[in-house]
Parts: structure tokens; sequence; C-alpha cells
């Protein structure tokens, strides 16, 4: 599905050079729920935004779903992000001048999804995480994990074959963190792909594979036996 | 799509009140200051007459006077040569007219005696320059022929002496002249008074419309511009008639160039003739002047209105610099919620989209603003002029409400261009981590 083989990441100012992913290779298969490790700087939310088309790479090859991905248009990259890929952000990254229902539709209005098919799902995706009853409520009224709930919707509101995420519980405290982590594996169970960045070795362990990076590369990449099984 | 991105817009005002009420006001004041100079123009630089004024000629002839240097041209005709004109033009339209004051004595006893200002006309005038009609017609030559005394009332003085009614075959008394109602004007101001920019081009129309020859025939009381460059023999009205004194406007409708041709070359015979007996020895640039030419000939828009476009124009410019800096500011503000916009799905595309709506809809509040401020702009200009002056087209029409309004949306958008480019370039990766 998701199939990154020797990328090359490299940042340039007019002194500095600097290496965010080097001879990157990955191959995430249909289903899985992958964690991404590593210190800060190691270059997790680099590669995160390769994979979500937010960025280009200097060289190697991207396959996503096959297609390759380096030579598409800016217009078929946002297609592409719309159509197959949702995204989750430690900082929720909803509008705040935009209530719950008018945040998750975003998605779809870029799809061109008629207005009743938009709201049928949006009500739908609310449903899925618990905040039906919240459509008209604005960000701001909502504790952040509720907010994060909504986030979740948005991304999954256009069925996208898989959900990036960028420490989508680093925000939360402990225990809403958990009901957020049981929210994605449930998604996870249901046939999505999650590739999901974290600090917390707990939800790496509890993912069914864990890729380490270190200084742009990945250092290891195990299988976790005590995952659930998707 | 587009209503999401209006209400986008509206959202994004109210997020920003402040700034977007800058750059609101910003545009209004520029595009109103623009509108105020703009009307000015739109009404003095106007065609007045679009369908035919390739079609109406007023003559000029190559009067001088041999004592003054930098004698001007009149740009009306003497009493003799407008007679010989409306003779030797009987094969198209033509209209001899001027202006008269007389003192009118209403019917019935209700009003009291008052000034009306007059035109004498040829029968032609009214069908030459479109005059519209609410009841009745004009005269025929016969009547020119025959010095009939009939009018036709404006509007206003049909209003004013018969409440609105027909009057056609009342009667009124003029100077102790009774003369019968053959018909009632419509409205009919326009703008620049083409017809007799001599008299003043922003003038209000006549009140009473009488045959031309009747000036003459009964000596009525001639009003507006009279240029002689000889004295008349004597004080006599007949001597006033035949003297080298100029007071008649005349136009000759051609309506193709084999008409044109023909009149040209009748018109420069006449003076050939004329130069013969001693007169017309000064040589003019040309004898006939279409519509805008003669308003352009006559400086109906004056420099000094080029010198306030040009003003406007820079004052307009400055705003919207203005604009082009507080866009920025508020587009590159949102870059965290563009960045979330495009890991959505939005493209370049549709940022472009978005944010020319959004530009738009500042532009489009400014300009219902500016409307206000071209209102406060012509206000001031009719104070500026005093009470007499004929203010009636200083106002603020539908040409100038839809001009005002795409003013403000085109020039906010054309502003908003690099702000626009900016916000549609964020890169998305930087502000998702940092929103």
């Amino acid at each position: 599905m998701l199939k990154m083989t020797g990328i090359n990441k490299v940042f340039r100012t007019d002194t500095v050079q600097t290496h965010a992913l080097r001879d990157f290779s990955l191959h995430v298969e249909e289903g899985e729920f992958v964690t991404i490790t590593g210190p800060s700087g190691c270059g997790k939310t680099t590669f995160l935004n390769l994979a979500g088309l937010l960025e280009t790479y200097t060289s190697g090859q991207y396959l996503l779903d096959g297609e390759d991905v380096s030579s598409l248009s800016d217009a078929q990259r946002a297609r592409l992000r719309n159509q197959k890929i949702g995204f989750i952000f430690q900082s929720f990254n909803l509008m705040p001048d935009l209530n719950l229902f008018d945040n998750v539709d975003v998605p779809l209005r870029y799809r061109g999804v008629s207005a009743k098919i938009r709201k049928e799902r949006i009500e739908q995706a609310l449903a899925a995480v618990g905040l039906a009853n919240r459509q008209r409520h604005l960000p701001s009224q909502l504790s952040g994990g509720q907010q994060q709930r909504v986030a979740i919707a948005r991304a999954l509101v256009g069925e996208p074959r898989f959900l990036l995420a960028d420490e989508p519980t680093g925000n939360l405290d402990s225990n809403t963190a958990e009901g957020v982590m049981e929210l994605l594996e449930q998604i996870n169970q249901q046939g999505t792909t999650i590739i999901m960045v974290t600090h917390d070795p707990s939800l790496a362990a509890r993912s069914q594979r864990n890729v380490h990076i270190l200084d742009g590369q990945i250092k290891s990449d195990d299988r976790n036996s005590k995952a659930r099984a998707a | 799509m587009f209503m999401y991105y209006v209400r986008l817009a509206a959202l994004s005002y109210r997020r920003n009140p402040i700034l977007s009420s800058l750059m609101v006001l910003a545009v209004a004041v520029g595009v109103g200051a623009y509108m105020v100079v703009f009307t000015l123009n739109y009404v003095l630089g106007g065609d007045p007459i679009p369908h035919k004024s390739d079609q109406l000629y007023h003559i000029q002839f190559d009067y001088g006077d041999p004592d003054v240097a930098d004698f001007e041209p009149p740009p009306q005709l003497a009493y003799r040569d407008a007679i010989t004109m409306l003779e030797q033009s009987s094969d198209f339209r033509r209209a001899a007219t001027s202006k008269f004051v007389a003192i009118l004595e209403p019917p019935g006893n209700d009003l009291r005696p008052f000034f009306v200002n007059g035109r004498g006309s040829s029968a032609d005038f009214f069908a030459m320059f479109d005059v519209p009609f609410q009841y009745g017609n004009g005269w025929d030559r016969a009547a020119d022929d025959g010095q009939r005394q009939v009018v036709v009332l404006s509007q206003e003085l049909n209003e004013r002496l018969f409440g609105g009614a027909d009057s056609v075959g009342e009667t009124i008394n003029m100077d102790g002249h009774v003369f019968t109602v053959i018909g009632v004007l419509d409205y009919w101001e326009p703008t620049p008074k083409f017809y007799d920019v001599n008299n003043g081009p922003i003038d209000t129309g006549e009140e009473a419309y009488i045959p031309w020859s009747l000036i003459a025939g009964q000596q009525l009381r001639r009003s507006g511009n009279t240029n002689c460059w000889a004295a008349p023999e004597n004080s006599s009205f007949e001597a006033f008639l035949n003297a080298e004194c100029a007071w008649v406007q005349f136009w000759v409708e051609l309506p193709d160039s084999q008409s044109f041709d023909r009149y040209q070359t009748m018109v420069d015979n006449y003076v050939a003739e004329q130069r013969d007996f001693g007169r017309m020895q000064f040589p003019v640039e040309k004898r006939l002047y279409d519509v805008n030419e003669w308003m352009v000939y006559n400086e109906v828009q004056p420099d000094e209105t080029r010198i306030l476009s040009a003003l406007a124009a820079m004052l307009l410019a400055v705003c919207l610099l203005n604009t082009v800096g507080l866009l920025l500011s508020k587009f590159l503000g949102k870059s965290g919620e563009i960045g979330v916009r495009q890991a959505l799905g939005a493209g370049k595309g549709s940022l472009f989209i978005q944010h020319t709506i959004e530009a738009g809809f500042i532009g489009a509040l400014g300009g219902v603003l500016g409307l206000g401020v071209a209102a406060i702009g012509l206000e001031g200009i009719k104070i500026l002029l005093g009470p007499e002056a004929p203010t009636q087209w200083i106002t603020i029409n539908v040409t100038v409400i839809a001009t005002t309004i795409l003013l403000a949306i085109a020039s906010t958008i054309i502003a908003g261009l690099y702000p626009i480019w900016r916000a549609c370039n964020i890169n998305p990766a930087i502000h998702l981590k940092t929103q």
C-alpha cells in the first residue's frame, strides 16, 4: 500500500544542508497499524509529511497504492490526499470558527460530494466518535479529548485508505489518550491502515509494528506479537 | 462551492473584525473618492445621445473681429446666417434654436406671474433630439413659417400650471402673448445639455418651447450668450438681427456620409460667398462638429476634472497598497488553517478561489461603504457649487452604483493577488505541526 524505497529528504538553506531522511525504505501493508518512534528531530514528522504528500522528497521512490507520486501535479496530490489519506494531528487542528459539523464537512467539500450525502456521512462520522449530539458546537466548547475525536471523525469521513496520525495523544491526559487510542484501534480493526508517530513506548507496544527512526534512518522495524490482531 | 467560500469569507471577517474593517475602510475611501470624480467625468464626458451623436452636427462659421488678435470664433450663428441655413438645409432635419425669458401669467387666480426660461426652436428640434412627449406633439415647419403661437411645456411647468393633467388645447399667456399648448414633454434632462453647451452644459432644460421664428417675429426677450464683433447700425431690434452678433445655435441631422459631404459642400460654398462680401474672413478649424466633437471643442469636460481623476486614481492606489499589506497580514495569519485545508484535500486552485472570493467579499463591502463616501463627496460638491448652481445632475445612479461595486471588487482582487499567491504557496508541513 505504502512503499518507500531509498527516500532522501534534504532541507537546504544558504549555508546548511540538513538530511532529514537518508536512504529511507519502508513498506506498509494494507490493514497494518504501524507506530513510528524516535527522538525529537530524527525525521518522524518528515516521514509523515512525505507519506501524506504534504512535502516532496529529494530522491528515491514512493509508491502509494502502486502509483509513483513523484510526478503528480499539485492538484493530483491534493486529490490523492483527499481520497486516500486521513490526517490526525497532535494539536487537533480544528478550525475554530466552524462548528463540528462544518469541520468534519471540509474534506467532503473538496471532493464535491452532494449536500445530502455529506450530511449523512458527517452524522455517521460524528456518531462513530460519540459526538452526534454536539454537531453545532464550536471546538472551543469541547474538551481536548473531544476535539481529537472530532479530528478523527474529520479524518474518517472521507473513508480514507489510511490514517496518518502525528502524536494524536500528545496533548491529552492519560485517560483521554487511552480513549483515543482505543478508538484508533477500532478503526484499524475495521480495515483502515494506520501509521502513527508517537513518543509513548506504551502506545507503540500496542501497535502491530513499530518502526524506530534515528538520524533519518530506520534503526529497527519490529513486529509486536502482543498487539491485537487486525 | 461559491456560497461556501462566501460563508468562509464572512467567517474570516468575523474572526479579524478590526483588520478586516480597516481593509473595507481603505477600499471605501479609495473607491469612494474615485467615484466622485468618475461621476463628474461620467456626466460631463458621457455621450448624451449615443445612438445618433455622430449624425447631429453643429455649424460654426468663420467669424472674426479684425480688431481683436486672439478672437475666438463664437460657437453660435448670427441671425441672418441661421435664417439662410434654415432655408438651404430644408432637405435635412435642422434646428435653429436659442433661449428666451418671459413672464408667464398663469391661468386662473391661484398663482402669481413668474419668469419662465424658454427655448425658441424650429420644428425639427424635437425629432432630431428624440425629445419624449407625455401629451401631444411638437409643431411642424408650417407653424415655424406662419409664426403660430403654440407652445410645448416641460413636464415640470405642466405640473405647476395644470397639475400634470393633459393640457393640450389650453392656453397660457407669456409676455402678453397668448400661446396654445400643443404638447407636454415627458422627463427630459440630457446631461450634458449638448444642444446648448454655450449657455451651460449642466444647466437645466427649458420650461417652455415655442417656434424659433416667434423670437424675432414678436421680439421676445432673448436670453443666453451673445457675441458681437461689429456694433449694430442702431439700437433697433431689426438692426440687432442684421448685426454681426452670434446668438443662435444651429444643428443639422446628417444621417450618412453622402448627406454629410453634400452639406459640407453647401456650407463651404456659403462661407466662400460670404467671404466675397467681406464677411467670414477668419478660417475656422472645421465648420461641422458632431455632438461629441462639439462638447470637446467647447471643453464641456474641463481640464480640472482630468487632474482630479489623476489625484483620485493615486489616492485609490495608495488605499489599495494599504489593502495589499493588510490582506497579506490576514492571509498569512491563516497559515495554519490553510495548511489544514491542504492536508484535507485543498489544492492550490481551491485555495486561490477561496481567497480570491474573500478578497472580493472585502471589496464588495468596501464598495458599499464607498457608495456612502461617494454620496458624501457629491454632497460636498453641491455645497461648493452653491445653492444657485444646477445640481440635479450630481446624483448616484445605477451606473455609478454598479461601477462602484465592480471597481471595488476588481481592485481589491487585483490588490489581493500577491497575498493570495503567498497564501496558496504556504508549506503546510511547517504549519500543521506548530498550529
